[in-house]
């Protein structure tokens, strides 16, 4: 029953919801394209206008913050491929002393939450800082560093490398390839799909980091657009339109890789929920 | 079955063994900068805060040992309860809100309708979001003369809701709750196309309506999923900080302080004892909270 005279129903209900979820994040798209004395009196702008984005881009740091993110983001991701693609490897398909010891290691840390680590992680990067001028507290390397690898990612990948059967493997030994070869010739194309799910997950989670980044910069060259974005929405002197425009920017180049990557984005993030014990 | 294993015995012995060792140590080689990544950034900072707990300490003058007093006093603490209180109220509400959000969002897009992969993102759109993004964005919205009170003033209903201490931290949830309610609506469709469609069927035969076919076939079929998207929400909940930040800084009259938010307070103030007492007792309740998802995945299976 119901099927086909619950669907207007269903309609009315899913418009009117969409149009609740939908223009929290319309209206301040909106907003950063108005001039500052028509925030509050008008929907759509007036007269449209880009100028909040010619000013948080001139007389802010945006540029530098914008930089900043793409190195970071661009950075984490590629070490994460590369370092938890091998040690994932490693332990779906090779046999080493300790090896379970050494998984169960890296397991725990997924049952602490990062804030703990917070605190002397800070100390630590001081001290690199001090002995290393280019690295460490108020360098990008001091966000890069702690987000080189992702335990989760490490799991995930040896649950899908897991799926390649070893015969594939054991002929390319039989061939004469080395462990190494196998990775890049064989393991890393048939896991494109795994790859996709991992870079889509790091990406996400290191464009949006906010509290390490904002701890670990103290100046404008090493902070990120999440970090700037606050900043800028902290200050009273700042007009909707431009910190509206702050916020566009930071969201945007998610945003536009969700579009065209939406399947590996629910992907990745729901990468979690379907476990086999 | 890997070739090794297969082959008989009697060959193995003399061309095996170099060739397992060979392997053993690529394999360690392969682990080792995740290993050492992990092990300075994460096992040496977890010991010396779990070291740092127990002691007196600003940064500055080497730590003075002090035993549980920073756990005592964080235990006793008004601000740190009231602080963990706000957490409570903010992992309960967002527990229950946004799985059901994200329940009913995916029963409607799990309808036969068109435009249904137009609305999933619509939905998933936030979840992209930095946090700080849909902080800032929710603070214009609920600014005295912002749109939610300009639509509410209509029928007489606006209020000052970021700066009331009564409604703020209710606020800073709500937008929590709308920057993460896509992905559990995602999370939640996928659970449903995976319930087969036999089972439905027989209930039908059995002669069961939408609505005994939803609490005797859906809703059972979904049990795990809420499991794991309660966790992943009490644990978001649970290190919420981003939004507080960037809305109120904890204020007013510290009405949306959070833990991570008095952590953070605590180490600038150089009071790096209680705070790191704070991280632990974070850890205490986070990792209580896994072992309880995994007993609870495991009775499933």
């Amino acid at each position: 029953m119901g099927r086909r005279g619950g669907r207007p129903v269903a309609y009315a209900v899913l418009g009117i919801w969409g149009a609740a979820m939908v223009v929290p994040w319309l209206w301040p798209v909106l907003t950063s394209l108005k001039q500052p004395s028509d925030v509050f009196t008008s929907v759509l702008p007036p007269t449209w206008t880009l100028d909040a984005y010619v000013r948080v881009f001139s007389l802010g740091s945006f540029p530098r913050y914008l930089a900043n993110s793409v190195i970071v983001a661009a950075t984490v991701v590629a070490l994460n491929v590369l370092l938890d693609t091998m040690a994932a490897y490693a332990f779906a398909k090779l046999d080493f002393p300790f090896r379970n010891v050494l998984f169960g290691a890296l397991l725990v840390t997924m049952m602490v939450p990062s804030q703990v680590n917070l605190i002397p992680l800070y100390r630590m990067m001081i001290g690199l800082h001090s002995a290393i001028p280019f690295l460490g507290a108020d360098t990008l390397s001091g966000i890069i560093l702690p987000g080189a690898v992702n335990v989760f990612g490490i799991f995930l990948m040896r649950q899908y490398f897991e799926s390649i059967p070893d015969s594939i493997l054991e002929a390319a030994r039989i061939d004469g390839c080395s462990e190494w070869t196998i990775l890049r010739r064989i393991v890393f194309p048939l896991a494109t799909p795994a790859l996709a799910t991992l870079m889509v997950f790091v990406l996400l989670s290191t464009w949006s980091d906010f509290l390490w980044p904002s701890i670990i910069s103290s100046s404008e060259d090493s902070r990120t657009l999440p970090v700037g974005l606050a900043l800028l929405a902290q200050r009273n002197t700042v007009s909707w339109p431009e910190t509206m425009a702050g916020a566009v920017v930071t969201a945007v180049p998610m945003a536009l890789a969700f579009s065209v990557l939406q399947k590996r984005f629910i992907e990745g993030l729901t990468a979690g929920s379907v476990k086999d014990a | 079955m890997p070739l090794s294993t297969a082959s008989p015995a009697s060959v193995g012995t003399l061309t095996m063994r170099p060739h397992r060792r060979r392997r053993s140590l690529v394999g360690l080689v392969l682990v080792a900068p995740v290993l050492l990544v992990v092990g300075v950034f994460f096992y040496v900072p977890a010991a010396l805060s779990l070291y740092w707990s127990f002691t007196k300490y600003n940064g500055n003058t080497p730590p003075q040992f002090v035993g549980l007093k920073n756990y005592a006093f964080v235990l006793t603490d008004p601000q740190t309860l009231n602080a963990f209180g706000h957490t409570v109220v903010f992992a309960l509400l967002s527990m229950t809100v946004g799985p059901l959000l994200g329940l009913v969002s995916a029963l409607l897009l799990n309808l036969p309708i068109r435009g249904r992969v137009w609305f999933r993102n619509a939905f998933f759109l936030p979840v992209v979001m930095p946090l700080v993004v849909a902080g800032t964005i929710w603070k214009m919205l609920l600014a005295d003369n912002g749109l939610i009170n300009q639509l509410l003033g209509v029928v007489g209903l606006d209020h000052q809701w970021l700066t009331d201490p009564g409604t703020a931290l209710y606020a800073i949830i709500a937008t929590s709750v709308w920057q993460g309610f896509g992905f559990e609506t995602v999370v939640f469709l996928s659970a449903l196309q995976s319930i087969p469609f036999e089972l439905y069927e027989a209930a039908r035969c059995d002669g069961a309506n939408s609505w005994h076919q939803f609490w005797a076939v859906t809703l059972p079929a979904l049990r795990p999923t809420m499991v794991f998207v309660f966790v992943v929400g009490v644990i978001g909940a649970f290190q919420a900080y981003d939004q507080v930040y960037v809305m109120t800084q904890g204020g007013p009259l510290r009405s949306t302080e959070t833990i991570v938010f008095l952590l953070v307070e605590r180490f600038h103030e150089l009071k790096l004892g209680p705070a790191s007492a704070i991280a632990y007792l974070l850890v205490a309740v986070l990792a209580t909270l896994s072992a309880l998802q995994l007993r609870l995945g495991k009775e499933k299976a």
